[in-house]
């Protein structure tokens, strides 16, 4: 399982190493201007959380406290919850303002990074929240 | 809901992340149930109150507001 998650997370750190080196080639300079640059800060900032987390969770599974239980299970639902009907509206708004979006690629990658986005702040949110009636 | 889990620990010198390990949860979901925070299940409930070998009710204080 530990090793299966280690792999899990080089894997993932090289593959998105090798999207921004594409990225990087293929855009060059262009890359941090307008809606480029906002969609490279999401990326990298939901990167950092995703490595983070990863790296916690390694670390309490070494010192044997499991990575999930049943209040962080009630966290993740609840904060589902939230992001689900926050994401609704942001899509809402994405659309309705579609014009000014260069292009549909950039119109669902930032829609969709939002989202994940939106996601983590409603578990931080929940988290600091949480109050048993 | 309230709960004797941090007077209790304390009796038995146990720390949060003790707790925490012999119930299989993590130590933030001991905090919580401290702090009265969170409500446990009622298998997480039995498995606290088995730790300090006493019946759930006298673990757990339930107050009815009716």
């Amino acid at each position: 399982m530990k090793t299966k998650r280690k792999t899990l997370m080089f894997t993932s750190i090289l593959f998105m190493a090798a999207i921004w080196a594409f990225i990087f080639i293929e855009k060059g300079t262009n890359l941090f201007k307008g809606y480029d640059l906002i969609i490279f800060i999401l990326i990298v900032v939901l990167g950092v959380i995703a490595l983070l987390s990863a790296v916690k969770k390694d670390k309490d599974e070494k010192e044997g406290i499991p990575i999930e239980d049943e209040l962080s299970d009630q966290i993740k639902y609840k904060a589902g919850y939230y992001a689900f009907f926050i994401s609704m509206y942001m899509w809402l708004f994405i659309f309705l303002f579609k014009e000014k979006f260069p292009d549909l690629e950039t119109l669902l990658g930032g829609g969709i990074l939002v989202s994940a986005a939106i996601f983590y702040f409603s578990k931080l949110v929940v988290k600091n929240q949480f109050n048993a009636k | 809901m309230q709960n004797r889990i941090k007077e209790l620990r304390a009796r038995d010198n146990l720390t949060q992340l003790d707790v925490a390990k012999l119930v299989d949860v993590r130590r933030e979901t001991i905090v919580f149930l401290e702090k009265g925070k969170y409500n446990p299940s009622l298998r997480l409930a039995y498995d606290i109150s088995k730790i300090f070998k006493l019946k759930i009710e006298e673990v757990f204080i339930f107050e009815s507001n009716t």
